[in-house]
């Protein structure tokens, strides 16, 4: 139990080619049954990621079906129906209601009315939070190991009332809290959940986020001092502080967004050497910021080449029917070549999601988690199945929301 | 097939068991025997099922077909076959091998749900979204629709091409004077619910709208191609109709409901959006055939009662008809026309006595010419 014999590394064994394969063939059903088979492309993604994942030669096994995850949508949509309809035209009237003459408006007015307009997205804001614990219950309750399944409890309404409640805490604070928030909302999830029957906890403290935090901090800092110096500018400051503090803008700017993905690497890595599986069962993650940000601009300088690529050729294709059009074309040629541009942007479309898919996804997602050790694994051999967990609406919420991000 | 070594998970706890698998003496079963199970496990070859998708092809994991309260109709036990000779006998004999199977009623109960999403997304759509367009559509007061309407010429002259708000706005005075002519010939004679603004842009699609509150806006391309003076006060007394019995805010309020909900329905697919947007201004740009009909008695009425022919509005209709095919105005688009519509201008026409026109030509040449 106590050798070196018991910790198993977590391995990541998916491939470029049949991956996207996979996603450029169900992406083009996809798009012949109008979206409707996005239910089981996203199905059948997910059969090949997770039988990707193995720890000690046993791979994961996803189980959901693309039929209940179009009948979860079909439940949500009727719900959403209602709500969404409704409150739309609610606050639309309502927004007319602050609506000013913009000949006259003052600039206080046009505020006004422009937040009633965003106010919208305030009313689904709920709906969305409910459906990322739902979603991520989904996931949970189809993954199984070993035969056995995961699983998560209920509690998504809990879920919305914190996440609201954090995230109203990290906004006030200027984002300071952001650790908080992040550490409780995964909390909750956490330890609301289960392999077989053992269950997950998150251990850990929030304050303990903060070494993860810092670039964003420092990136935030260098923002407010930037502003400072620019509002000094304009108040009778020479032109040289203006295009300091416009550097300092940027300079700031930039240091954020790396900053986030430091953060969320090194806070999946804190947070995931922090959770118990059954009171014995640990886990040790270690990815590296270095190597998912290469990822991402190797990836991404990649994809942006190929997708131009791809472009380019619906584009020369254009231009060859071109000699058409010289003359009166009639309406018929009009029609199908509108429907043929149509169709190749479309199927170009389709290869960028599958593209995206290997070229960033695919990469990051295997490096994560072949960075994750499992100790005293051998306690695993232990736990039992669980009750199988058959829901109503699957993760219909996040489809129909569009919150279902890449797998 | 030789008997050969596995993996089975049991699907009751997770630890791992060595197993041996066989064909059962009538060929008709797998036979799993193993030190660690109580008992041999026999699944009936028809039975068999495979994980189907998976990333590597030297394994095969087995499970059998069984009514289980599971997602899929699977017994939970699982054989992880890593044998080349199996996988490839599995392969070439058992057809059914990645054969999805759904539970008995799924089919039923994805018959029942569609229904009820299409049922419930149209009841939202046609009739109680455009029932409460209609009663808020009531109740707004008229300050604030008269601000909406200018908040949505303003968009229009936007997306028009007009860099600033006005540019694109005609005044040339004469041509301004001869358009004002023409609106108090036409409301004068009417007790009116609404103060009609009207516009020119200089623009050259073939249109004219009327936005909330008495907002009226011709575009150039009209004026340029309408016949005469009586055909431009035939449209306008259209739009005034329009305005009055308060068509285009009804269609804000509608088309605010529906667009959150189309885009939702057609999911996140590649270029779901744009669809949506299409659908969404399929529904949006057309009156009802209803609010169309009405604001045509309504521009024929008001034409009457202020002695103007509508011949000119007949005959607008009968030119638009006959640019029809690739040059298709956009007039057209939001006012589609019909002979009907035509003929009964027409036949309003003959029935006329004691018209005059609108304008005179020196104050029909300025209005043509009101966007030089």
């Amino acid at each position: 139990m106590d050798s070196d014999q018991d910790i198993i590394n977590i391995e990541y064994s998916g491939e470029q080619g049949p991956l996207f394969q996979l996603t450029f063939k169900t992406g083009l059903l996809s798009l012949i049954t109008l979206g409707i088979y996005r239910f089981w492309q996203k199905t059948r993604i997910r059969k090949y990621i997770w039988s990707s994942v193995s720890l000690d030669g046993d791979t994961l096994e996803y189980t959901g079906t693309g039929i209940e995850k179009l009948l979860g949508f079909l439940v949500a949509i009727v719900f959403l129906a209602v709500y969404v309809g409704l409150i739309q035209m609610a606050l639309f009237y309502a927004g007319i209601n602050v609506m000013v003459n913009p000949e006259t408006a003052s600039p206080q007015e046009v505020i006004t009315q422009t937040a009633a307009l965003y106010i919208t997205f305030l009313a689904i804001l709920p709906f969305l939070l409910f459906a990322i614990y739902r979603a991520r219950r989904y996931k949970m309750a189809r993954t199984r190991l070993r035969g056995i399944r995961f699983g998560m409890e209920k509690g998504a309404w809990g879920y919305v009332l914190r996440a609201l409640g954090y995230g109203l805490l990290s906004a006030v604070t200027l984002g300071i809290l952001t650790p908080l928030s992040t550490f409780k909302l995964e909390k909750y999830m956490a330890d609301r959940s289960y392999f077989g029957s053992a269950r997950l906890q998150q251990q850990g403290k929030w304050t303990a986020l903060y070494p993860a935090f810092k670039h964003v901090l420092i990136g935030l800092g260098i923002l407010i001092a930037s502003a400072a110096l620019i509002a000094l500018a304009a108040t009778g400051g020479s032109d040289g502080l203006a295009i300091l503090g416009g550097i300092g803008a940027f300079v700031g700017y930039i240091w954020i967004l790396i900053g986030s993905v430091y953060y969320s690497v090194r806070s999946f890595g804190y947070l995931t050497s922090n959770k118990v599986l059954g009171d014995e069962i640990g886990f040790v993650a270690a990815p590296r910021t270095g190597a998912v940000i290469k990822t991402y601009i190797l990836g991404g300088l990649l994809l942006s080449l190929l997708v131009s690529v791809a472009f380019g050729i619906v584009g020369i294709l254009a231009t060859a029917f071109v000699p058409l059009l010289s003359g009166t074309p009639s309406t018929a040629t009009l029609v199908v070549m509108g429907g043929l541009l149509g169709i190749g942007y479309l199927v170009a479309l389709v290869l960028v999601q599958a593209l995206s898919m290997i070229l960033i996804t695919q990469p990051i997602l295997a490096h994560y988690i072949s960075t994750v050790t499992v100790q005293s694994a051998s306690a695993l051999n232990r736990i039992a199945q669980r009750e199988a967990e058959t829901g109503v609406d699957a993760e219909g919420f996040a489809d129909a929301l569009d919150i279902g991000g890449a797998i | 097939m030789q008997k050969t070594q596995a993996h089975f998970f049991d699907g009751l706890t997770a630890g791992r068991h060595e197993v041996h698998v066989a064909l059962s003496d009538d060929r008709m079963a797998l036979v799993i025997t193993g030190s660690t199970l109580t008992a041999p496990l026999r699944w009936p070859l028809m039975d068999l099922r495979a994980l189907g998708d998976t990333a590597d092809t030297a394994r095969l994991t087995l499970t059998c077909k069984a009514e289980t309260e599971d997602e899929a109709p699977r017994d939970p036990a699982r054989l992880v076959v890593l044998d080349p000779a199996l996988i490839t006998w599995m392969h070439r004999t058992r057809p059914n091998l990645f054969k999805a199977d759904v539970h008995r009623g799924t089919w039923k109960k994805l018959a029942t749900y569609t229904g009820g999403a299409l049922l419930a997304a149209g009841l939202m759509l046609f009739v109680i979204l455009p029932a409460m367009a209609n009663s808020l559509a009531r109740i707004i007061p008229i300050e604030r629709e008269v601000a909406l309407g200018k908040t949505v010429t303003a968009q229009m002259e936007r997306f028009l091409g007009g860099s600033r708000l006005g540019a694109l706005r005609c005044d040339d005075p004469a041509g301004e004077a001869a358009l004002q002519k023409m609106l108090a010939r036409l409301t004068g004679p009417k007790d009116m619910n609404y103060e009609v603004a009207l516009q020119v842009y200089d623009h050259g699609m073939v249109n004219a709208f009327a936005a909330p509150g008495g907002q009226v806006v011709i575009l150039r391309g009209l004026l340029d191609m309408a016949s005469g003076p009586d055909a431009v006060a035939g449209v306008l007394a259209h739009e005034i109709g329009h305005v009055e019995s308060r068509d285009a805010t009804r269609q804000a309020l509608r088309a605010a409901g529906s667009a959150g909900l189309l885009t939702m329905v057609l999911g996140d697919f590649t270029g779901g959006a744009g669809i949506a947007v299409l659908g969404e201004h399929m529904i949006s740009s057309a009156y009802t055939r209803d609010a169309e009909a009405a604001a045509d008695l309504f521009a024929l009425s008001m034409l009457d009662e202020a002695g103007v022919d509508a011949e000119g509005f007949a005959s607008f209709f009968y030119a638009l008809d006959d640019m029809g095919g690739i040059g298709l105005p956009a007039y057209l688009n939001s006012h589609p026309v019909t002979n009907t519509r035509a003929e009964q201008a027409r036949s309003f026409a003959q029935g006329q006595t004691n018209t005059a026109p609108i304008l005179d030509t020196q104050e029909w040449q300025a209005l043509q010419n009101i966007c030089r």
